[in-house]
């Protein structure tokens, strides 16, 4: 996966928006990035991007070796997102099946595939249950699922667990990864914790608001398989001082709205 | 139920005590023995509900086709919206002795003015239940290609189930209100006629008996899409 020089700029009626500014990036199959940044970096743009659903204004768009329409037009992309956003009057293998109905999946295997994928994420006994009768964690289970059940070889993943506790984040982060060592997929997973792109990825790409450009990419040089146990490692901690100091080299706030932006990871300014 | 039979009590009573005369207040045991007598009600329900059933039945057709339009359509939502939204202002009253010029005094004007009265509140209630679907699943379906179709039928319809329902309520009673008044105007037959000739012929019991089949009609209606609902909705409850 390739961007090149990737500019978006949105119009609101007042003023145009840019939301990626000159954005390269490199991706190789089957590796697991990290978009880290805060709030308005344009992470999440990024993904649209990279899977078409957004055009960018300009630069160049490649994913396996062609454009992101052919790319999404092959079903290549997984998308999971904050919220599980399941269709509430679909059971937990109801949704799993959407994605498979769409990209005519041979209709006899659906089910099993289904199953056998909840049955992975520990949820076999919840196949039939609709989502308000499922937890959190569960829900964001079954969304990743569906994100797998046509086997993309893309997952991208819109901060997928900052909606969660502690815990469940973590289980859920321990399973992302032996989901992906298994089916090595390349993933794209957007997020503002800084150890949880540490913890999960191969390289954190920070970025920077206004108008969202990639300021550092740190490769994260922890050995696999990751354990819970990585994060009390002085290594570790060492990740998550570079990651955290790429993040407040650039968190000086631009003129326009020094005032008003004086929040969050600007806190110095 | 213990208080209703109360009341109709003490309406009796007063009514008798106080020799009230039947063209003022008839008592209940009248209006009852006027149910049993008037022989042609179920005839003139039986067409008023007719028409009213008529009525919603095209403009839900048409009002779901045309908010699944306007969805898939900024040409149509800029330029078709408001001039629905613009024409509910109009008091239909007005405009129904234009359509019995057009149309004559049969079932056809009152079926239109029954479905006009009931298309705002379908059409406005439908796109708003279209548009309410789960942008991110939007997203999903796009990112893996699904057609306008599919993204229709499995996501965007289903999401505006309870947005309908919600329409179709209000409809359901507002139709039977298109049909009754379209009847108050030039009409031999119906629920409508029954209540403006009753009145002028100061036969209120027989008033009171239209004016409770109109009740009971509305309430029921009301209640049967709240059925349909619960039917139509079951798995997924408010979240």
């Amino acid at each position: 996966m390739r961007l090149e020089g990737v500019n978006v700029s949105f119009r609101t009626p007042d003023q145009e928006v840019q939301a990626l500014r000159g954005v390269s990036l490199d991706v190789g199959e089957g590796e697991f990035v990290a978009l880290l940044g805060p709030t308005g970096c344009g992470k999440s743009t990024l993904l649209r991007v990279v899977s078409d659903l957004t055009p960018p204004s300009s630069g160049v768009v490649e994913v396996r070796g062609g454009p992101a329409a052919g790319a999404r037009h092959a079903n290549e992309f997984g998308f999971v997102f904050q919220e599980p956003a399941l269709l509430p009057w679909r059971s937990a293998l109801g949704n799993v099946m959407l994605p498979l109905e769409v990209v005519r999946y041979p209709e006899q295997q659906r089910r099993a595939r289904c199953e056998a994928l909840l049955g992975m994420v520990g949820l076999s006994k919840f196949v039939n249950r609709y989502p308000h009768e499922l937890s959190g964690g569960m829900k964001q289970r079954v969304a990743i699922v569906r994100a797998l059940a046509w086997n993309p070889s893309i997952l991208l993943m819109d901060e997928p667990f900052s909606a969660l506790d502690e815990l469940t984040k973590n289980q859920l982060q321990d399973e992302l990864l032996e989901i992906w060592s298994r089916e090595r997929k390349t993933v794209l997973f957007v997020t503002h914790n800084i150890s949880e792109a540490v913890y999960l990825a191969d390289r954190v790409i920070v970025m920077s608001p206004h108008p969202g450009r990639i300021v550092a990419a740190i490769p994260i040089e922890l050995p696999r398989p990751r354990a819970p146990g990585v994060r009390e490692t002085l290594e570790f901690v060492q990740h998550v001082k570079r990651a955290r100091e790429a993040l407040d080299r650039d968190a000086r706030p631009s003129p326009r709205c020094a005032t008003a932006c004086c929040s969050g990871w600007r806190r110095r300014c | 139920m213990l208080i209703l039979a109360l009341g109709l009590g003490v309406w009796e009573a007063l009514v008798r005590y106080y020799d009230v005369p039947p063209w003022l207040l008839p008592a209940p045991s009248d209006i009852a023995g006027r149910f049993v007598k008037a022989t042609n009600l179920l005839y003139h329900t039986g067409l008023t509900v007719l028409e009213a059933l008529a009525g919603f039945a095209v403009s839900a057709v048409l009002g779901i086709t045309l908010s699944a339009l306007i969805v898939h359509s900024r040409f149509l939502e800029r330029g078709v919206f408001p001039y629905i939204v613009i024409s509910n202002a109009i008091p239909i009253i007005a405009v129904i002795p234009l359509l019995t010029i057009w149309f004559g005094y049969g079932i056809a004007p009152k079926i239109m003015i029954a479905s006009i009265i009931t298309f705002f509140p379908i059409v406005t209630n439908t796109t708003r239940g279209l548009k309410a679907a789960d942008r991110r699943i939007l997203d999903f379906m796009r990112s893996i290609n699904a057609t306008r179709r599919e993204i229709f039928f499995k996501v965007q319809l289903p999401s505006a189930l309870p947005y309908i329902f919600a329409g179709f309520k209000i409809a359901a009673s507002l139709s039977l209100v298109g049909a009754v008044v379209a009847e108050f105007y030039g009409s031999d037959r119906g629920l409508g006629y029954l209540v403006i000739t009753s009145a002028t012929q100061l036969r209120t019991d027989l008033l009171f008996v239209s004016i409770i089949v109109l009740a009971t009609l509305g309430v029921s209606a009301f209640a049967l899409f709240g059925y349909l609902e619960k039917l139509a909705l079951r798995g997924e409850q408010a979240q």
